[in-house]
């Protein structure tokens, strides 16, 4: 395509102003402590200051936590993914009774109000938790299968289109050809539907490293099994906040996230750019 | 699908026969009163931790150090809204839940009414906090914590502002109202007086002064007291402040906004805790303030303050409850609330220890006299949770202030309000 | 579409239900399971008491709905929450399909930015998003009112102005998820389509029109579907930024279902609340669903 001058500012304007939230809450998360809460507000700092990025790191167990919400975010989006797929193919590539109703459920599940399920999923993930080791209350697994759960719906409707985009001239190719189904299914469509997979995935980990609603409700003991964003809600508090430190603890949480987009919006482009085309 | 069909239908027929949703067996005393072993304790997170903790660890080495074969694991919890939770979840399940814990005095209601905490009447006797301050964990007769410290507010304003403009610190409530109506005259860049909307802390003061209460405790039931005369004169006199704060820019303010107004700079005075004195150095009030006893209608009288606080309290369910007692005792006891103040500020509730800390810091003068004026409380029954979730006493002030309703027709609306939140 | 019955008629009937057993498995339990819970809830009076086993649930019939319904306010902040999502949906279906439509028709650097920007964004807890826009429109310190000169300028005073500030917010947090499915779907429209009715002597216009928007229709459809759901549920953005507003007056339903509901542990309430909601949401889409049939598209 043709850029045009024109396109190109308005494109990098739009950019600033998106942008500009951001910087201001890095910038606040850098400002020194008078400055932040000053009434001559300048959109820069002469003294930048660590003070408040060392309040939040000095928090017991930071590390811990970080790596735990780690752990439950990339096993969410590695599961949601190749169940999310599966799920697709299914309702893509296959005519059968219930379609639909299966896909309204899937909707329905977005639409109940996340608090109003916490009781009961905290009785299930509790006697749950006496049956199947390692997914009780207290423990990350019961965060996995939860945002599992949660995320799962909206990847199935995401993932639909992406495969109902791969041509199934090309997989009939590769039955023609005597591949079996399995290969079929893991070496051709599975890659051709990789940006799908790519944006779902975005998807699911957001949800899972951002949510506190389930890290509060089912991690009640275990200090070793809490997650970052629950961690890092003591610096809201109802009557005095504390500015700076939500800012770095803001950033701290965000920078993880952008990177990983970073990482997968590069496959995106490329997925995007050849192989879905004729 | 069949499959759906049928499960569907299984469901509807589980849901006619209405089994009862899922429910956590009781708390009940655990049975056992274990000497050894770990003790688990939950403290609440603050934004400056390592003093609290310093202090803390203290308790337990001196804990540990005279009881043999007993650890004490420190958990430190968040304070805001995700303390329910944790709370909620651990009165659920008991393998979660603490042996001793801190815990918000405004919560203690609604944590006896599920069940959570252990009936302390005994245990704690003969100590030497304030009745009004016990009375703040006394559910029916029974007490349910140990008040470990407390935060009361009173009267910061501008020795600049006030020396410039010739005006004495206020002794009644006239001289308040026309102080900030001075101020907001001579220097409009400035609110007379910061108050807020969303401040109930800020406005009962007044509300108690003259008389009135939120709900009154008539034969063990509450009703809404909000709409009698005397509450009314009570929100008058609050609603009143506005004019040098305009509903345009206050209406919406919560004591923590009214804190960041008045340490940029932005007011006159403004009606804050003890516990807010970092906030206000950090800004550019720093050096130019004092606080005085908010005063009352009468002339040198003090509104009385709400006293709001933390409590040690022993979970139900503990299997240590010797240990726990003993825990909560030693770190609610008046050497480490002394300890404790010199960390972290935090007001004693032991009058020893208070008298104390008293002689040597010259800014609590203004709240100790507050304290000794006596404090006032909510009403302790879990129906206060839902009047404040569901905000009742705010959207009353909001409405006066932006004009949408009358002080009358406003606190009608709050009383219904209020009897639906303890009808129930 | 309809090559796909070919291939998978070809094998069984159970191979596609082979494929649905694993999001069975996730989903019966911890959702289904739930969700029959939550409707039993409902017609139950059901309390903190009650789930920490001090007192039984005491089963109310339909009293929590009546409750709920016999609410004014209910209704009031019912219809706000409507016009309300809907004024988010549409503003943030213009933003993202207008910039996915821009990305490409700009170069490589200036498109790197805006993905970049957006991502960003997105990238952002929804938590922290709401308090630095409220920090920059704060009345007294924020940048917006000391730039323009409007020190002591409330913007969350008046109904409406507080609402385009949180719709502002909201578009801000949710315009890049349409912008990088549409910008996805546009870049996978095949270059042979485009060039065959760019023979055919189309405008740039017509092109978009005719050719691209009916290929993404199915994106489209997820991306309203997925809209109308999170702006009918917001939650975040009113509460960090309004706290349900001056006098109750930026209420919307998941706000007033906490306020009302959870914030005081009453779940059976909560529940009733719930249900509601997703009824609601269920009829919208179905409609919606519905209108896509006639069109003669499958969902």
């Amino acid at each position: 395509m043709r850029s045009r001058p024109l396109a190109n500012t308005a494109a990098i304007l739009v950019a600033l102003v998106t942008v500009f939230p951001i910087y201001w809450m890095l910038l606040s998360a850098f400002k020194p402590a008078g400055e932040i809460t000053s009434t001559a507000v300048r959109p820069w700092t002469w003294h930048p200051s660590l003070d408040s990025f060392t309040r939040v790191l000095s928090q017991e167990n930071f590390g811990r936590y970080f790596v735990n919400s780690l752990i439950v975010a990339v096993s969410v989006v590695v599961l949601s993914g190749v169940v999310a797929f599966l799920a697709a193919v299914a309702l893509t590539r296959f005519r059968f009774r219930g379609r639909t109703t299966v896909l309204v459920m899937f909707l329905i599940a977005q639409m109940v109000p996340v608090e109003a399920l916490t009781i009961p999923l905290f009785f299930l993930i509790r006697d749950l938790g006496g049956t199947v080791p390692g997914v009780g209350l207290n423990t990350l697994g019961a965060l996995v299968i939860t945002h599992l759960a949660f995320s799962l719906p909206f990847a199935i409707w995401m993932m639909r289109g992406f495969v109902a985009a791969v041509p199934e001239a090309v997989e009939e190719a590769a039955l023609v050809d005597g591949a079996s189904r399995f290969t079929v299914l893991w070496r051709i469509t599975f890659p051709l539907a990789a940006p799908g997979l790519a944006a779902t995935s975005v998807f699911s980990f957001i949800t899972a490293w951002n949510d506190f609603i389930f890290a509060r409700t089912f991690i009640i003991s275990a200090k070793d099994n809490q997650t970052l964003p629950a961690a890092l809600q003591m610096f809201v508090k109802p009557d005095e906040n504390d500015w700076g430190g939500i800012m770095a603890a803001s950033t701290l949480l965000t920078i993880p996230v952008l990177i990983f987009f970073v990482l997968v919006q590069r496959r995106l482009v490329s997925g995007l750019g050849g192989a879905v085309k004729d | 699908m069949k499959i759906v069909r049928w499960a569907a239908l299984v469901a509807a027929g589980a849901l006619l026969a209405a089994c009862a949703p899922p429910s956590a067996a009781p708390q009940k005393d655990a049975g056992v009163d274990e000497k050894t072993g770990a003790l688990r304790v939950w403290l609440f997170q603050e934004p400056n931790q390592p003093p609290k903790e310093k202090v803390v660890k203290e308790a337990v080495d001196e804990f540990t150090a005279a009881h043999k074969g007993v650890t004490v694991e420190i958990t430190y919890i968040p304070t805001n809204n995700t303390r329910h939770e944790k709370f909620k979840g651990a009165f659920s399940d008991p393998a979660s839940a603490p042996d001793v814990a801190e815990y918000g005095n405004t919560d203690v209601a609604d944590y006896v009414a599920a069940g959570g905490f252990a009936d302390l009447t005994k245990d704690v006797t003969g100590g030497d906090i304030s009745k009004d301050l016990l009375g703040s964990a006394t559910i029916d007769g029974k007490l349910y914590g140990l008040p470990w410290y407390v935060g009361l507010r009173a009267l910061y304003y501008r020795t600049d502002v006030f020396t410039e403009l010739n005006i004495a610190p206020p002794t009644s409530y006239a001289e308040l109202a026309a102080a900030a109506t001075r101020i907001r005259a001579a220097k409009p860049e400035l609110y007379g007086i910061a108050v807020g909307g969303e401040y109930t802390f800020g406005a009962l003061p007044f509300v108690w002064d003259a008389g009135g209460d939120v709900a009154a405790k008539k034969d063990g039931k509450y009703t809404g007291a909000i709409s009698s005369p005397e509450s009314r004169a009570g929100v008058k006199a609050y609603t009143d402040l506005f004019a040098t704060c305009p509903a345009q820019a206050c209406a919406g303010l919560t004591g923590g906004k009214t804190a960041e107004l008045f340490a940029t700079g932005k007011a006159g005075m403004a009606i804050l805790g003890n516990f807010n004195k970092g906030a206000v150095e950090a800004g550019a009030a720093k050096g130019k303030y004092a606080v005085v006893p908010l005063p009352g209608a009468k002339p040198g009288s003090v509104a009385p303050a709400f006293a709001g606080g933390n409590n040690l309290g022993v979970l139900k369910g503990t299997k240590k409850r010797s240990l726990a007692v003993e825990f909560t005792k030693l770190l609610g006891g008046q050497k480490y609330q002394t300890k404790m103040y010199e960390a972290m500020g935090n007001l004693p509730t032991s009058s020893a220890a208070l008298a104390d800390v008293a002689g040597k810091d010259a800014f609590l003068k203004p709240f100790l006299a507050t304290a000794s004026a006596g404090t006032r409380f909510v009403p302790l029954d879990p129906a206060w949770v839902k009047v404040d979730s569901q905000k009742v006493i705010p959207t009353m002030l909001q409405k006066i202030v932006t004009g949408q309703a009358s002080v009358d027709k406003a606190t009608e609306e709050a009383n219904t309000a209020i009897n639906g939140a303890f009808g129930r | 579409m309809t090559t796909a019955v070919r291939v998978g008629s070809r094998r069984g009937r159970f191979l596609p239900l082979l494929y649905l057993l694993p999001t069975a498995v996730v989903l019966v339990p911890l959702f289904g399971y739930p969700l029959y819970q939550l409707g039993l809830i409902s017609v139950f009076d059901y309390r903190q008491p009650q789930v920490s086993g001090g007192q039984p649930a005491e089963f109310v019939g339909a009293d929590n709905y009546t409750t709920l319904l016999s609410d004014p306010q209910f209704w009031n902040v019912l219809s706000t929450t409507v016009w309300f999502a809907a004024a988010c949906v549409l503003a943030t279906l213009a933003v993202g399909a207008a910039l996915a439509v821009l990305l490409t028709r700009v170069g490589r650097i200036p498109r790197l930015c805006l993905s970049l920007a957006a991502m960003a964004a997105w990238a952002a807890p929804a938590m922290t998003g709401s308090t630095v826009w409220l920090f920059l429109f704060d009345t007294d310190l924020g940048l917006v009112n000391q730039t323009l000169g409007i020190g002591g300028h409330n913007w969350l005073y008046d109904r409406y102005s507080a609402f385009a500030l949180v719709g502002a917010t909201v578009v801000w947090h949710s315009f890049p998820f349409v912008m990088v499915s549409l910008y996805a779907g546009i870049k996978a429209v095949p270059d042979s389509v485009l060039e065959a009715s760019r023979i055919d002597g189309a405008t740039v216009w017509q092109q978009f029109w005719k050719v691209v928007v009916p290929i993404l229709r199915p994106i489209i459809t997820i991306v309203v579907i997925q809209s109308v759901i999170w702006d009918f549920k917001i939650f975040t953005q009113i509460y960090v930024m309004t706290g349900g507003g001056i006098a109750g007056q930026n209420l919307v339903l998941n706000v007033y279902a906490y306020q009302k509901a959870f914030g005081s542990s009453e779940y059976g309430l909560g529940s009733a609340i719930g249900v509601v909601m997703t009824l609601i949401l269920l009829v919208v889409t179905l409609f919606y669903v519905r209108a896509i049939r006639r069109q003669g598209e499958e969902l």
